[in-house]
């Protein structure tokens, strides 16, 4: 009995260590996706700024050349002898 | 999502139309994505209450595995989602940054053609003034060339320019019509009056002038014959046919000379004698206009 006792009980030991072993893979799994998710998060972190940063300066140039044009057009407008020939 | 596609898909929509919907749909998944927070904190603590007070905690653990193995795939969804919502708006802001720089660049262009255009016309205006000059000088150049056609016969045997030479000696020298006729006659004849006068008579060609003058005498005498010859068979009744077929026998022979003179390499030399010829026919001409004029009124 005593023997039998402790074979089962070895047996338990080992079933619960297996089943420890397999919770820790799955975190282990749940772990890495998540440290994935996250590296993602940064590289898109940094690519939106690199991407929002271009195209703010691009709205910058484009706002000063606007701003360029307008006033070569109200010149031009202001003076309309220039045009009558 | 299909709902969106479909409405943004839609050709009838304007740009703004789709640019808003694009951002509306951005703006939900943001939402959805922040929402998801709460979610999974509140999913997580129901999670651990229920292991630690529910007696199968072998069945919390594996309904806690797949929440949290969908609950990662959601998350990723929603980021997806949320990243491609993102990126696509980026496209379209630079498509439409790149589309405002291309029409900036057509009105900086259009200004550029009006300013050219503006200072090409105002050179054009400042040109006129320095060329209205030139045009008077253009209209006053035949009057100088009138009156040396008047009283100089040409070597030319054309019989266009040999008929307004007669046309002119028979007409009076203050007619109306003769500005318009010397005007003709100096744009055709500017050309071998500036041959001439690049060929003026030197000192060196004082010999040449005098063995030559004389040749020339005659022939321009000839010539002037030969010109007025067939006005006078023409109009005088009175001259005798014989000197009329011998001169006619002789206008040939000048022509062919005038010809070999024309294709001789020395022709500056030669035509410079032409002026005295001029001179001396202009006196010919004098004794021989009242016969052609009687002639004429016969």
């Amino acid at each position: 009995m005593a023997k039998a006792g402790g074979i089962t009980n070895a047996v338990n030991v080992g079933i619960a260590v297996q089943a420890d072993w397999e919770n820790r893979e799955f975190i282990s799994h749940i772990s890495l996706n998540v440290r994935r998710l996250f590296e993602f998060l940064v590289q898109f972190e940094s690519t939106t700024k690199s991407k929002l940063a271009s195209l703010n300066e691009k709205l910058d140039l484009l706002e000063r050349r606007l701003e360029m044009l307008e006033v070569q057009v109200s010149t031009a407008t202001a003076n309309p002898s220039l045009f009558a020939t | 999502m299909e709902t969106e596609i479909s409405g943004m898909d839609n050709p009838a929509m304007t740009l703004d139309e789709v640019s808003m919907e694009r951002n509306k749909s951005f703006v939900k998944a943001l939402q959805e994505l922040k929402n998801l927070r709460p979610q999974l904190y509140s999913a997580a603590d129901y999670c651990e209450k229920s292991y630690l007070h529910s007696e199968q905690k072998q069945m919390v653990l594996d309904n806690l595995k797949d929440y949290t193995v969908k609950a990662l795939v959601n998350a990723v969804d929603h980021l997806g989602t949320v990243a491609s919502k993102l990126t696509d708006l980026f496209d379209h802001q630079n498509s439409d940054i790149s589309t405002m720089e291309m029409r900036a660049s057509c009105v900086s262009q259009q200004l550029l053609t009006c300013r050219t255009y503006i200072d090409k016309e105002g050179l054009r205006q400042q040109q006129l003034l320095a060329v209205i000059p030139l045009h008077h000088k253009h209209y006053i150049l035949p009057n100088s060339v009138n009156k040396r056609v008047h009283f100089s016969p040409l070597r030319r045997t054309d019989t266009r320019q040999n008929h307004y030479q007669a046309i002119s000696r028979l007409q009076p020298s203050d007619a109306p019509a003769s500005k318009s006729l010397s005007w003709h006659l100096g744009s055709e004849t500017k050309s071998t009056l500036k041959g001439t006068s690049t060929v003026a008579p030197s000192s060196k060609d004082s010999k040449a002038f005098s063995k030559t003058s004389g040749v020339f005498h005659l022939l321009g005498d000839d010539e002037n014959i030969a010109n007025k010859k067939p006005l006078a068979g023409s109009q005088v009744s009175g001259v005798p046919a014989a000197s009329t077929a011998h001169k006619d026998l002789e206008v040939p022979k000048l022509l062919t000379a005038h010809r070999s003179l024309d294709n001789n390499p020395r022709r500056e030399i030669i035509q410079a004698p032409v002026r005295t010829k001029s001179v001396l026919s202009a006196f010919f001409v004098k004794q021989k206009t009242p016969k052609l004029k009687a002639g004429y009124v016969s």
